[in-house]
């Protein structure tokens, strides 16, 4: 089956500052598609090439059937997006906000009634749906934003950041009608540099780090692919040497070892069970006192780990 | 091809925010009613009868129909101010991601501009005509027809400025200068019998001269035109298309591609 999104060599640049690189990517109909990053990798910039706000500099994208260079008019009618911001004027209400989106997509005004209240209820902003935009909390803004998508059900939806600012009740409800969404006929493709998010809810994921595309492939698979399958995470009591750390690594099957924090090493190994005796002992004989050691699976922070060698907090601070 | 129900789609939320709007719009309506129960009654009373007869008898009907001009052409005006407050909240990056083509987004946001405004001046332009009278109704009705395409010519003019500047301070500035010019050398608040020949002449060319020109002799008060109504319908065409036309190719530039950011 042909791809329903195609980018390529997709390329964005800002004067001197490339935010997008010769990205190539594919996406699969009816898949949710994590674009996984930090601030600032390009993940926006190349979602707002795809809804033709933005011109690339080299390259296009492949909406559908058409190229977003030559037929964005056409790409639009197939795309929708939520976006990281909520985009809304300060004196208007939820229901003018997404009548008005509705309409704009087409809907009959009888379809538009019920999809409206349909949204505003399941987001618990139906008592507010007369209410000026300008006195809601962020989370509500981020609620009125992302009840456009859910209306327009658009065959291919675009969710940037969607649970940002939301509380953790408020998120699952947001995953479950993404998942709705896509089991509607949907394909999602939902940027987010929350690394669980795009584990729980994307059947494939691509890692996106200043401009580049690093890695493309299922959750699982992208999992089972870093060297070393088991993660073992130590807290010590006092700060560890860079020169304990190269010792560590030293020990047979250890594959990686990266301090997270002064005091916290994660260990990338293979049969941890086996290792894991060497290992205390080794803390012991260099006299470093252990606080704590958990394992686990790898995560996404682990893949993305492994592929630029920072986790996603140390790159949104570079 | 454009489609016209996307074309009033667009226009529709442009009249729709305005209405959101309520103190400006409250305000408004109370400078207007002060501008002549205050200004215009009191000015009146202190011109000589030589005044009087240079706007046609009665200075009072001349003020009252040049305000409701000078209203239309501040409410229009405002279209502009709104391009750069969404703009400044990214909403213009949502209208940009809608299913409907650039021209149909740029030619809504003209008309809607244009339409606000002629919808919230009407009662006062009712108003207006109580206190003047109507002499001849089709007369009237042309004049509404020239007004109305005049209140598109101004959205289009006030786009045409938001997009050609980046800042919305200095478009808040320019607006102000224009503003003070474009009414002031005018004939909506004083007679062109009155003015240096300096003003005079570039006060035969300004829009606002037609539009109030067009309504005076739509309510009666011919005796005070500067020239034929049809010379001043001739003018507000021309006004509208070019700013219309401009305002139109300019947006539509400017946002295409990420122009505006």
């Amino acid at each position: 089956m042909a791809p329903i999104i195609r980018t390529v060599n997709l390329t964005k640049k800002f004067g001197s500052l490339v935010a997008v690189d010769h990205l190539n990517l594919e996406i699969e109909e009816g898949e949710i598609f994590g674009f996984l990053g930090p601030n600032g990798a390009g993940k926006t910039t190349t979602l707002l090439m795809l809804i033709t706000v933005i011109k690339p500099t080299e390259g296009t994208a492949y909406v559908g059937p058409y190229d977003v260079t030559r037929e964005p008019d056409k790409a639009r009618t197939l795309i929708g997006m939520a976006f990281q911001e909520p985009k809304l004027l300060w004196v208007s209400t939820p229901w003018d906000v997404l009548d008005w989106h509705a309409k704009v997509c087409g809907l009959s005004s009888e379809e538009r009634r019920k999809r409206v209240r349909w949204a505003l209820e399941e987001l618990g902003l139906w008592n507010e749906r007369h209410k000026s935009i300008h006195g809601f909390s962020g989370g509500m803004r981020k609620r009125v934003e992302i009840a456009k998508i859910l209306i327009q059900r658009p065959k291919i939806a675009i969710v940037d950041e969607p649970t940002a600012q939301i509380d953790i009740v408020g998120k699952h409800r947001i995953w479950n009608m993404i998942r709705a969404l896509r089991d509607e006929g949907s394909t999602i493709i939902l940027a987010t540099n929350e690394l669980y998010e795009a584990d729980v809810l994307s059947d494939r994921v691509a890692i996106i780090h200043k401009g580049k595309l690093l890695v493309c492939d299922a959750p699982k698979k992208l999992k089972d692919s870093i060297l070393g399958g088991d993660v073992i995470e130590v807290v010590l009591e006092k700060e560890v040497p860079s020169k304990i750390v190269e010792e560590l690594k030293a020990i047979n099957r250890i594959v990686d070892v990266l301090a997270v924090k002064p005091n916290c090493l994660k260990i990338y190994l293979n049969q941890a069970e086996e290792v894991l005796p060497r290992i205390t002992e080794f803390f012991m004989k260099v006299h470093m006192p252990v606080k704590s050691i958990q394992m686990s699976e790898p995560s996404l922070d682990d893949v993305f780990v492994h592929y630029t060698g920072l986790t996603i907090e140390e790159a949104q601070k570079r | 091809m454009i489609s016209l129900r996307n074309v009033w789609i667009v226009a529709e939320r442009d009249m729709r925010t305005f209405l959101r709007y309520k103190v400006l719009l409250i305000m408004r309506a109370i400078w207007f009613l002060a501008q002549i129960a205050l200004f215009g009654l009191v000015v009146n009373k202190m011109l000589r009868p030589d005044v009087q007869d240079a706007v046609g008898g009665n200075y009072f009907h001349f003020y009252v129909a040049g305000i409701v001009i000078t209203l239309l052409y501040s409410t229009a005006v405002f279209i502009g101010y709104d391009i750069f407050e969404e703009a400044d909240h990214g909403v213009i990056e949502y209208l940009l991601s809608v299913p409907i083509s650039r021209k149909e987004l740029v030619l809504g946001r003209s008309i809607g501009g244009g339409l606000r405004s002629f919808i919230y001046v009407s009662p006062m332009m009712l108003f207006a005509l109580y206190l003047i009278g109507i002499s001849n109704p089709l007369q009237l009705l042309v004049a509404f027809a020239s007004l109305f395409l005049f209140t598109f010519g101004v959205a289009g003019f006030s786009i045409t400025l938001a997009v050609s500047i980046k800042s919305s301070d200095k478009f808040d500035i320019l607006l102000g200068v224009v503003d003070a010019l474009i009414v002031r050398l005018s004939t909506t608040l004083y007679p062109i019998a009155y003015m240096p020949d300096y003003y005079a002449a570039l006060a035969k060319f300004n829009p606002l001269t037609f539009a109030a020109d067009i309504f005076r002799w739509g309510a009666g008060i011919e005796s005070a035109l500067i020239t034929s109504p049809w010379t001043a319908v001739l003018g507000i065409v021309l006004f509208f298309s070019m700013f219309t036309f401009l305002g139109i190719i300019l947006h539509e530039k400017r946002i295409e591609g990420g122009g505006w950011q």
